[in-house]
């Protein structure tokens, strides 16, 4: 005989996971009831959803495929973020060998933090002019920022037994740099690689609005301003979130059970 | 030759010059090579402090270490620590933490293969040799820690409460099996612990210390032979004894910690 209780209680979590889309889809139609009756065309859902599997046919969008759009964005994303992790390592690996230089070096990183990614831009157009170099240097300053205050902290959090076992095995600091501190920074690690590609994500879609080369989500949706094909601005928006869905729920879930949950040191 | 000597040590925390805690106060100590010397007492009587002189973590203020007749300057893999906690590195594996000394150690990736499974074997953890530390019990863990610190070919194992944090059951079976290990590796092991059964089982040797400023009040030579039995009367009486070395009273006076041996009325 089948549990009595789980029969409810299944019907409940399904309705969990149903509800905030319902409440969404609810919001967005009752806006645009309320923005068409003032008379401007304001993309329902329905509307979206047909422009975005047209989209996903083949319909081109500014002379690209979405795809294309997708890919330079997501490109741009890729590069400026490996650029920014690779900085915050130099960073973190200065700043965690010295403490004068972490002194000098992580008050400019916090400063930084501060920056919204988006005040960069004058910085940005000033050093590399309207270019795809300006959206990749702001990417990097933004996701710089959260991965080296991190991993400085997780070097800072190593056990002092962790590398008394080290100096006893005759370890040099370069060796306990590479096989202590850094794998023990890790979960602090995530963390900081978390918070980097969620704010560099944001960053290269406002970026590409402002200093855009052509092509892109974010370009895609301030071109939409002028041609007023406000369902394709709609569509990069979804794009939007669902990129940023499967990258943290598929790529970095998995690189998580791949590390800390398989080490058991998932921080609470 | 006595493997190991101390001469008079004194060691303060916070500089001696601006009134710091004084940890230890003119220990002078000899440990023979194979011996297994046990060292209780209170906490924060700086029986840690004494084991971080030996393997060169902290240097004494005043005194020499001596390790086979030099100074000892800075760690190194011929005095090995096992840590009360295992300190392992969650991230390797049992035989990658086993593997990490030697690999710092730049021996040959043969040898280490050799010394890994052996190693394994010694501690009894067959199948567990990809497990990571988090899926161990605390016993397992602390027997990887032991296997990790004989890794490094030590001739000396400094053991800082390594079974502290274990059950009572987990304890006594750990506690047997050093026994053997001794046994087999033939290591001079310092055991430092807080507990006078644990002491009293193992040691050739029992140093009591007193509470800060740490001092030797005195080293018991254990007059028995292995295997010990955990309740026979010789046993008891040096419980008792250690019991009123700690407590600072004389035998024949009530034992202060009402911890009176109770196997010895059986």
């Amino acid at each position: 005989m089948p549990d009595v209780s789980a029969g409810p209680r299944l019907f409940v979590r399904r309705l969990l996971v149903v509800a905030p889309i319902a409440l969404g889809l609810g919001l967005w139609l009752a806006v645009a009831w309320v923005v068409r009756g003032r008379g401007a065309p304001f993309p329902g859902p329905a509307e979206t959803l047909v422009y975005l599997l047209e989209a996903l046919r083949g319909r081109e969008l500014l002379g690209h495929s979405i795809y294309a759009h997708v890919g330079a964005s997501v490109g741009r994303w890729a590069v400026g973020f490996l650029g920014g992790f690779l900085g915050a390592i130099v960073v973190a690996v200065l700043a965690g060998a010295s403490r004068v230089l972490e002194r000098i070096l992580m008050p400019l990183v916090y400063v930084l933090q501060l920056v919204p990614g988006l005040a960069w831009v004058p910085v940005a157009i000033l050093l590399f002019g309207l270019s795809n170099q300006a959206t990749v240097f702001m990417i990097v300053v933004t996701a710089l920022g959260p991965i080296a205050v991190n991993m400085v902290a997780g070097i800072r959090s190593a056990k002092e037994e962790h590398l008394r076992v080290a100096r006893m095995a005759g370890a040099g600091t370069g060796e306990i740099l590479l096989h202590v501190l850094l794998p023990g920074s890790v979960p602090h690690l995530m963390s900081g690689l978390r918070v980097g590609l969620g704010n560099s994500w944001r960053v290269v879609v406002a970026a590409e609005m402002v200093v855009g080369s052509g092509m892109g989500l974010g370009y895609s949706i301030i071109q939409s301003r002028w041609t007023l094909d406000y369902a394709s601005a709609f569509v990069c928006i979804i794009l939007i979130c669902l990129v940023g869905l499967v990258v943290e729920y598929v790529g970095f879930t998995r690189l998580e059970a791949a590390t800390v949950k398989r080490w058991g040191m998932v921080r609470s | 030759m006595s493997l190991l000597q101390l001469q008079d040590v004194h060691v303060t925390y916070n500089g001696a010059s601006n009134g710091g805690v004084v940890a230890l106060s003119g220990i002078s100590l000899d440990v023979a090579e194979g011996e297994l010397l046990a060292v209780i007492g209170p906490s924060g009587c700086g029986k840690s402090t004494l084991l971080n002189l030996i393997a060169g973590f902290i240097d004494p203020d005043q005194g020499r270490v001596l390790f086979a007749g030099d100074p000892v300057q800075r760690p190194g893999p011929e005095r090995a620590v096992v840590f009360q906690d295992g300190a392992l590195f969650p991230w390797l594996t049992v035989a990658g933490n086993i593997d990490f000394v030697m690999r710092m150690q730049k021996r040959p990736k043969p040898e280490r293969a050799r010394v890994q499974r052996e190693l394994i074997e010694l501690v009894g953890l067959e199948g567990f040799e990809h497990a990571h530390p988090h899926e161990l019990s605390g016993g397992m863990r602390q027997r990887v820690a032991i296997a990790r610190a004989l890794a490094m070919e030590p001739r000396v194992l400094l053991m800082d409460e390594p079974f502290g944090a274990l059950d009572a059951q987990t304890r006594e079976r750990l506690q047997d099996e050093l026994l053997r290990i001794w046994r087999q590796t033939q290591k001079t092991i310092v055991f430092v612990t807080h507990n006078v059964e644990e002491a009293a089982y193992l040691g050739d040797r029992v140093v009591v210390m007193s509470q800060r400023p740490g001092t030797i009040v005195e080293a018991v030579t254990v007059d028995m032979g292995r295997p010990r039995s955990r309740t026979e009367p010789d046993i008891c009486a040096l419980k008792s004894r250690l019991f009123h070395l700690l407590a600072g009273t004389e035998p024949g006076e009530e034992d202060p910690t009402k911890r009176a041996c109770a196997c010895a009325k059986e």
